[in-house]
């Protein structure tokens, strides 16, 4: 049980970091609470006494949406139902529908923040490696000699290990800045012991560029989690489809790769027969979806892996 | 503390409390709005028996602290039939009986409510993928999907609303027809109240304390700080107990609470009762036991070796029960065999994962009756069991059933039926405890791990001419139903199949596990797992096919089992062609096929899991996209 003596729901930034000097050492911040209320439960951490806890997801700024031409910028309470609500976002951000389809359920998704997942920083997070394919940076904000201060990052560098990321202390994660990506196919393949309410064994994100004909990669993105401890960019099998030329052989090469993915403790050999069919089916959908010519896709290709 | 000021509108009305900064939504509106129609089934975002709608969204109230619902239009299951009448996806479930035990049933008919807002032309696929959150123990869902597609098609008018009413019955005729469930009101609204949402004027909240060991000698208990505390009204222990300690189904091995020593981690050591919950779980920390750790052991085949740790006085081999059949001469018959195979069968620990998590209320009536209300399968038993354990006359104990949300044989056991009758005794105040899903988990009884060496002799034309059985199952720290469970498995262990030969041993072993009870199938499911895996073996082995051996070997009209029980009428036959027919099976031995099946493509086999639906539809009952 989650226990606190005081529940702040500041208004905006300048409020929320008056409050967190103010409570500094003795106060968390919760955004959509989905990973923090779980977590205070017995068999886990138990009954946690936090004296104040600091609700983010009414500060304005942390629920924008700007979308131009280059880039589209989200802020950091975000919550995972916009992806699939919003048919503009998910127009430049073609991998995110696919991903929060996936993603807890429908009831979920209406509470859990993009700032919750990426900061809570599990590795089967979801939207965290979907959103490392879109090649996202982070902003993260804090209030040094009473100014309001902002540091931008990589969300590869961001993340050090499982639970761990570069916050700093009195520190808030304000906005996600994404290429904007339309006219890509996105996909995002994901497993586990059932399909709501599931944590990944696998997951893997899939941005795919072609030419005009639908022929050709123009531009590949790849990103997979829940096979170590952060997401990773699958960046050898990216350079090594792009300008290449669609065929169902050049996707089995590519699945092909040596690569020592796996990191993971249990179900190694599993996991790796995962990886390879994910890379297929993930390769096919996206590509489909970006428009691929119907020559470069077999039927028995389709049937196996679409 | 800092309280909050809340003002929002809940079920259409204003509403201006203050409420605790820690409190969930679902404890605002449970506890202090007494709106109990939706529950708390984990309490962790996995069940959706607490979703309601949060300005018009629908939610988990469990993960929602309720200043999040500051300023917000907060609906619940009760605001679907607030003039009494119900809605027209309440009467569908009604209609389809998709209700059962209906703990899962408002948050289901919220789901489903939500679904169709969202897209009113919602195909089946789409329909599950918005449920997905929500689970239910009992239904299959299928009855549940059908009762959100009969709702459609009436809101959209492609149905008449007739189609919600009952049609086929006349004049009480109802075998072959199909019944509408005279509960189901009760629960598509909300309105059914289960033990957990149960109040009484004066009310007292229990917390219990657990074993963290698995085996420990009690060296000492001291409740005396717990109880000085503020808003504690009493504190029990095994020490409280007036007359004969000990229940069981068939042994009364287990204490009210642990008497000496602890058996199991999660064991019940102490219990409090206080003016709430929160103010129980602190006393709870000033309770000072002292243990002495004891060897445990955790496998049931080591606990059976001479110099294994003793779980059980009473039982120094560890042996709950053992139960010997013997029929023939079994090595006579494997002599006679042209085949004899061998193999050794597992089978796991299963929760019964009921969504109800046990709650029980206890009090002492004017008359002095102790009354316990909580869902037991087995009232009756309990009732004589307590009235000993009390030293009270049979007149002065009284049970009453509430309504169960599940239980599957996981709430035949008297497992806190006991504290709460002791509490209400010592404080003379009524008393509630509701179990956490964690607590539910860890203390209560679990379906038989096992672990069977299964001989079998059989000629080559496929009958079998021998069956030799050892069981060995984990029946944990107490025995519960433990002796039937093992009776039952020896009953089934030749399976439905005329043998000869037959020699059963079925074992229940003592260990420090958590203890095993009744659970559907009630052993069946262990043995038959063992006899009906070695009959494909078998079949393989023989170059048979799966359905012909057991035709071959099949019991008819008027056979006898192997405990001697005469059979008037055998379905068996009937049974398997109606399954080789629906399944599309595809004839012969298993080592004909090579890696693929033939018989895989027809409707009935369901097609991989995927998500995606919503992507297919385009909200007016056509498609977008073709389906992926
Ligand atoms: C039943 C269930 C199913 C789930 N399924 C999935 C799933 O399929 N995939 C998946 O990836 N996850 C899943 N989750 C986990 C969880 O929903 C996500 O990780 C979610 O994105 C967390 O966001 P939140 O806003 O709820 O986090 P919170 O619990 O509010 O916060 C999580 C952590 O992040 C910190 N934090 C949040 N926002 C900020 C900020 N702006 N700045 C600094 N720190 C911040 C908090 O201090 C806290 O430590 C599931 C959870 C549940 C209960
Ligand atoms: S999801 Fe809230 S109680 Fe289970
Ligand atoms: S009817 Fe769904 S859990 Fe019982």
């Amino acid at each position: 049980m989650l226990i606190c003596d005081e529940y702040l729901t500041p208004a905006s930034l300048t409020e929320a970091f008056a409050a967190m000097a103010q409570h500094r050492g003795r106060y968390r911040v919760v955004a959509g609470c989905t990973d923090t209320l779980p977590w205070a439960r017995e068999g886990r951490a138990g009954d946690v006494n936090i004296p104040a806890l600091i609700d983010i997801t009414k500060i304005p700024e942390l629920n924008e949406l700007r979308i131009d031409e280059r880039r589209v910028r989200l802020g950091a309470a975000t919550p995972i139902q916009r992806f699939l609500d919003d048919a503009a976002l998910g127009h430049a951000l073609p991998a995110t529908p696919r991903c929060a389809v996936w993603f807890a359920d429908d009831q979920i998704r209406a509470q859990a923040t993009i700032g919750g997942n990426i900061v809570n920083a599990s590795p089967a997070a979801d939207i965290t490696p979907c959103l490392a394919a879109h090649d996202a940076t982070l902003e993260l904000a804090s209030l040094q000699g009473g100014k309001i201060v902002k540091r931008t990052m990589p969300l590869g560098e961001f993340l050090t290990g499982p639970g761990k990321t570069q916050l700093a202390d009195g520190e808030l994660l304000t906005a996600v800045e994404c290429d904007a990506l339309p006219g890509y196919g996105g996909s995002f393949e994901k497993v586990g012991h059932r399909r709501s309410l599931v944590i990944s064994v696998v997951c893997l994100a899939v941005l795919v560029k072609l030419d005009a004909e639908g022929r050709k990669f123009d531009d590949v993105r790849l990103a997979i989690a829940g096979i170590r401890p952060i997401p990773r960019r699958l960046r050898e099998i990216e350079d090594f489809l792009r300008s290449k030329t669609l065929t169902g052989a050049l996707l089995e090469e590519a699945a092909d790769l040596p690569l020592d993915l796996v990191q993971s403790r249990t179900r190694q050999e599993y996991r790796r027969d995962v990886v390879r069919g994910f890379l297929m089916r993930g390769l096919i959908s996206a590509a489909k979806r970006a428009g691929a010519h119907p020559d470069g896709l077999t039927t028995a290709m389709e049937a196996a892996y679409g | 503390m800092v309280d909050l000021r809340l003002e929002a509108t809940v079920n259409g009305r204003k509403i201006s409390r203050t409420a605790k900064p820690h409190q969930r939504l679902l404890d605002f509106i449970r506890d202090d709005l007494n709106l109990t129609g939706n529950k708390e089934g984990c309490g962790a975002g996995e069940c959706g028996t607490c979703s309601v709608f949060v300005d018009g969204v629908l939610m988990k109230s469990c993960l929602l602290p309720v200043a999040k619902a500051q300023g917000a239009q907060i609906d619940t299951i009760e605001s679907l039939a607030k003039t009494g009448e119900l809605s027209v996806l309440q009467k569908a479930f009604h209609k389809a009986g998709a209700s059962q035990c209906g703990y899962c049933i408002p948050g289901m008919v919220m789901a489903a409510t939500a679904a169709l807002r969202i897209n009113p032309f919602a195909d089946r696929e789409e329909i599950k993928e918005r449920l997905g959150g929500n689970i239910c123990r009992c239904t299959g869902y299928q009855k549940i999907f059908d009762a959100v597609e009969l709702a459609r098609d009436v809101q959209n008018g492609r149905l008449p609303a007739t189609a919600l009413l009952e049609t086929d019955t006349e004049d009480g005729e109802v075998i072959g027809k199909n019944v509408r469930r005279i509960d189901a009101p009760s629960k598509v609204s909300g309105k059914l109240k289960y033990a957990g949402d149960m109040t009484m004027p004066g009310m007292l909240h229990v917390q219990v304390l657990r074993s963290p060991h698995a085996h420990a000698r009690i060296v000492s208990i001291d409740v005396s700080a717990a109880e000085a505390m503020d808003g504690i009204e009493g504190v029990v222990t095994s020490a409280d107990v007036p007359g004969q300690d000990g229940f069981g189904v068939f042994v009364h091995d287990q204490p009210v609470m642990a008497r000496g020593k602890v058996r199991y981690v999660g064991e019940a050591v102490a219990a409090v009762a206080a003016e709430d919950a929160m103010t129980a779980k602190r006393a709870l920390a000033a309770i000072k036991v002292v243990y002495a750790p004891l060897a445990p052991v955790f496998d049931a085949e080591e606990a059976m070796r001479p110099g294994a740790p003793v779980v059980h006085d009473y039982a120094p081999d560890n042996i709950t029960k053992h139960i010997p059949i013997r029929v023939g001469d079994v090595e006579k018959g494997f002599a006679e065999s042209d085949l004899v195979l061998e193999e050794t069968y597992s089978t796991q620990a299963i929760e019964h994962a009921y969504l109800e998590p046990e709650a029980g209320l206890s009090y002492v009536d004017p008359d002095g009756v102790v009354v316990v209300v909580s869902p037991s399968q087995n009232i009756t038993h309990h009732r004589h069991m307590l009235a000993r354990i009390i030293a009270k006359p049979i007149s002065k104990v009284r049970f009453i059933m509430s309504p169960v949300g599940g239980g599957f044989g996981g709430k035949e056991d008297m497992i806190y039926q006991g504290m709460l009758a002791l509490l209400a005794m010592k404080t003379q105040r009524p008393v509630r405890l509701v179990f956490t899903r964690e607590e539910s988990i860890i203390s209560t009884a679990k379906r038989h791990p096992s672990r069977t060496t299964l001989r079998m002799g059989l000629m080559r034309d496929g009958r079998i001419r021998a069956l030799d059985m050892r069981m060995v199952c984990d029946g944990g720290a107490y025995g519960l139903s433990t002796e039937g469970v093992m009776r039952k498995a020896a009953i089934l262990a030749a399976g439905p199949y005329v043998i000869p030969n037959v020699k059963v041993d079925t074992y229940g072993i003592y260990t420090n596990n958590t203890p095993s009870g009744a659970f559907r199938s009630f052993g069946a499911l262990q043995t038959a797992f063992a006899t009906e895996s070695h009959l494909d073996i078998a079949a393989e082995r023989l170059g048979l096919d799966p359905f012909q051996i057991r035709r071959i070997n099949a019991m008819r009209d008027g056979a006898t089992t192997h405990t001697k029980a005469k059979l008037g009428t055998v379905s068996l036959t009937r049974a398997l062609d109606a399954a080789e027919k629906a399944s599309g099976w595809e004839a012969g031995s298993p080592t004909m096929r090579g890696g693929t099946r033939g018989d895989l493509a027809h409707d009935d086999v369901r097609p991989a899991v995927s998500l995606g639906a919503r992507f297919a539809a385009d909200g007016k009952g056509g498609k977008q996209e073709a389906a992926e």
